[in-house]
């Protein structure tokens, strides 16, 4: 399990990309991929191409994300998300809370 | 580190002793010395010396049995014993090993090499000491963990199990710890009859994840008990659980609202896999799929309790499941999956084995039980099959209003949003000969305020509810007319009167702001009686006392009588 | 001194080791060592192989200690005899062990005169 945070160049963007796992065990790298970075972006790209799996703690961690974001005003996207990464985001209904692409 | 130790010299030739023992003290240790195996136990008893320097050859006892008597006195203890032997004979190493030997020292003695050797050994001794000191530390830690489990489920079983899992109708699969692993389940009777049930699934494992379930069966008791309905207990749960839980925690949950006398059933899922309807007529499974976040996320303003609602028949099943179950994994990594229990609703012949099918088809695909699996099946009997329990409701006692009336009327901006029937009730319950007949009291009232609603106020036609997909049709546009609501109201008048006689009655009348009651549905015919539409008016004939219709303002008037006090 | 009956280097060792107690340790040898002859004797006069055995064995390692070699060599082959039961030459090699040990018995007394207190 790896995480990249890479902000964009103009430092309105964050892209964090999740490799392997996305459970409990990445709780700590997940937090720290987007509150120690330099800049404050305005919007956050989560890329899930190598994420094998995720479950419901990671759930709670894009949550956690989403209010560190702003809450309702966060801008969220879950970008490159497998079949079934998707069918977890969508027995939780997250795509009323996360753009899911 | 104390390199300083007590060392026990077993050897019968005294040159040799007093030489071993010169070397051992110049070394720094504390040395005790004895001329043959018996006087090494009894100065190992009473010394309790922490390394054994042990001639193999000795009178009166031999080393090899000294060796394996000091060996049992320690225990756990690590006490390394070096005997004193020279390497030639391998039969005569071996008993030394089987004796409980730790290392060999050849003579001629040598200082630096039994140096070397002590030290060695009371390594492995502080080793051993501290292996064994954090094993009886975390054995310590575990039993204290393991208290406060049991307590703390002790406690939650007291909460959980107040409601009626045990029911006939509902069977359940659930490891005993399944609790802190975030799984909850919860079933209780409302005072109308029928039941609410619930399946959780808290985020997380361990105790953070079992946190949340005691206030979740909180509200879920306390307001099924009260006569609120779903959408209601639905807003509180997520309320309280946004309120209380940090952001990260959440719970996936499905709740089922079977209504025995109206034959329906309300499901409201937010975030557990797909449970299933399962037909008895014809097998036929009908998905109920998770339409919601998760209670917990959202705000009050922003959370959605609308259910879905679907007709019920005799013997028709509700399956709920955690994802522990279709997460279930084999040895070789496969996951149990949707496919495979969906074969099983589908295949089975014998609907009153399924859920011992599932069950078994798990446990032979996984070998050993999860810990955080929970499936439940819920089936659809006739009400009478099943024994309720007497309704408790804290009340003021003896004393008891006698003679009065009251009438309310609820406007549109409440009838979209709230639900009278429970404050109605707890109304109703203040007049004490009424409270043994609280369950039909709720029954009628539910059913003349829903007549009132429905069919007065939102003009809707109960014969679309004739088939399960008018049905649909028909809750959509209940939801629909009561969200853009404006106007019309729903007036329910309660009279208490004491008979002469000693005794009393209660009427109730309900009357809407639309076209009120036909008299041809206050007076169903007997065949209507089974069909979906018109049953509910029916039922209240049958539970009240006296029914009268009340041509004036289009309704009946209910009457409750009771007798005088014995 | 003959390196064969007390070697040299040992003798050094253990007065390095025993210091003041040297002359004490030499003492408790040749005290010992007259009752494990004693011993040796006796459990030959019994034909008791395992006695012998034994007896020999603890000598042996004493011997060895000391630096005697040739003495230990000795007891070593009547151990290996005794081992084996078979006590036709243990009556032979029981006189040389008493001769050698008269030899390392002299030779320990001018030690211990040497280095008396």
């Amino acid at each position: 399990m790896a995480i990249l945070a890479q902000p964009s160049a103009d430092g309105q963007e964050l892209h964090i990309s999740i490799q392997g796992r996305f459970d409990f065990g990445a709780h700590q790298e997940f937090r720290n991929a987007y509150e120690r970075v330099e800049v404050t972006p305005k919007r956050y790209v989560v890329d899930l191409r190598d994420t094998t799996y995720l479950d419901s703690s990671a759930l709670g961690m894009l949550l956690l994300l989403r209010d560190y974001a702003g809450g309702d005003r966060a801008d969220i996207r879950l970008i490159n998300c497998n079949a079934d990464v998707r069918k977890i985001l969508a027995i939780s209904n997250f795509e009323q809370l996360f753009s899911i692409a | 580190m104390d390199n300083r130790l007590t060392v026990l010299i077993a050897e019968d030739s005294p040159a040799d002793r007093m030489l071993l023992s010169t070397i051992v003290s110049r070394q720094g240790h504390r040395v005790l010395t004895a001329a043959n195996g018996l006087e090494a136990v009894a100065l190992f008893q009473q010394e309790q010396p922490q390394l054994v320097l042990m001639d193999a050859l000795m009178p009166v006892m031999d080393g090899f049995e000294a060796a394996r008597r000091i060996k049992q006195l320690a225990g756990q203890t690590l006490i390394p014993i070096i005997f004193l032997t020279s390497l030639t004979e391998s039969e005569a190493l071996a008993r030394c090993l089987e004796a409980g030997g730790d290392d060999f020292l050849a003579k001629p003695y040598n200082r630096e090499i039994l140096d070397a050797k002590i030290k060695a050994m009371n390594r492995l001794r502080l080793l051993q000491a501290t292996v064994l000191e954090q094993r009886d530390l975390i054995a310590r830690h575990n039993e204290h963990l393991l208290t406060e489990q049991r307590v703390a489920k002790a406690v939650f079983d007291k909460v959980a199990h107040s409601g009626c899992l045990n029911a006939p109708n509902i069977r359940y699969l659930q490891s005993p710890y399944a609790l802190f692993n975030g799984d909850l389940l919860l079933a209780a009777f409302k005072p109308s009859g029928g039941m609410h049930v619930l399946l959780g699934d808290f985020t997380g494992h361990g105790l953070p994840a079992a946190i949340g379930a005691m206030p979740l069966a909180e509200v879920f008791y306390s307001m099924t008990a009260k006569g609120f309905g779903m959408t209601d207990i639905l807003r509180e749960m997520n309320a309280k659980l946004k309120r209380i839980l940090p952001v990260g925690v959440f719970c996936c949950a499905a709740l089922l609202n079977l209504s025995f006398q109206r034959r329906v059933l309300e499901v409201w899922n937010g975030g557990l896999p797909d449970g299933y309807l399962r037909r008895s007529m014809d097998g036929h499974l009908q998905p109920l799929v998770s339409r919601h976040l998760p209670l917990g996320i959202l705000d009050e303003s922003a959370f959605n309790p609308a259910c879905e609602a679907y007709p019920l028949q005799q013997g028709d099943r509700i399956f709920l499941l955690s994802d522990g179950v279709l997460e279930t994994s084999n040895a070789e990594g496969e996951l149990f999956g949707e496919q495979r229990l969906c074969e099983l609703l589908l295949a089975n012949r014998q609907p009153t084995s399924l859920f011992a099918e599932i069950q078994q088809a798990l446990a032979d695909f996984h070998g050993q039980s999860k810990d955080d699996l929970s499936l439940l099946e819920v089936e659809w009997v006739d009400e009478a099959r099943l024994q309720r329990p007497a309704l408790s409701l804290a009340g003021s006692g003896g004393s008891t209003l006698h003679d009065w009336n009251v009438q309310f009327e609820f406007r549109a901006e409440s009838l979209r949003h709230y639900n009278p029937l429970p404050f109605l009730l707890q109304l109703l319950l203040e007049v004490q000969p009424l409270r043994a007949r609280a369950g039909q009291l709720y029954t009628v009232l539910a059913e003349l305020y829903s007549n009132a609603l429905e069919h007065g106020v939102l003009g809707l036609d109960s014969r679309l509810k004739r088939d399960a997909e008018g049905f649909a049709r028909y809750y959509q546009a209940r939801s629909a007319g009561l969200a853009s609501l404006t106007e019309g109201y729903v007036r329910v008048l309660f009279e208490v009167r004491s008979a002469a006689q000693g005794g009393g009655c209660l009427r109730v009348q309900v009357e809407d702001s639309g076209s009120g009651l036909s008299e041809q549905l206050a007076h169903p015919p007997a065949q209507a009686q089974d069909a979906l539409s018109g049953r509910g008016l029916a039922l209240v004939r049958k539970l009240a006392d006296a029914c009268h219709w009340q041509a004036a303002q289009r309704c009946l008037s209910v009457e409750f009588h009771w007798p005088a006090q014995a | 001194m003959a390196a064969e009956h007390l070697e040299g280097s040992v003798l050094a060792t253990l007065r390095d080791v025993m210091e003041n107690e040297y002359p004490v340790l030499l003492d408790t040898f040749i005290v010992d060592s007259e009752e494990r002859l004693r011993g040796l004797q006796q459990g030959l006069e019994g034909a008791d192989a395992q006695a012998l055995r034994l007896a020999a064995h603890s000598f042996k390692g004493s011997c060895s200690n000391m630096g005697a070699s040739l003495l230990a060599g000795l007891c070593k082959q009547l151990e290996d005899c005794a081992r084996r039961e078979q006590l036709e030459q243990a009556p032979a090699l029981v006189e040389q062990i008493a001769r050698e040990f008269a030899i390392v018995r002299i030779l320990l007394k001018s030690e211990r005169q040497r280095y008396a207190n």
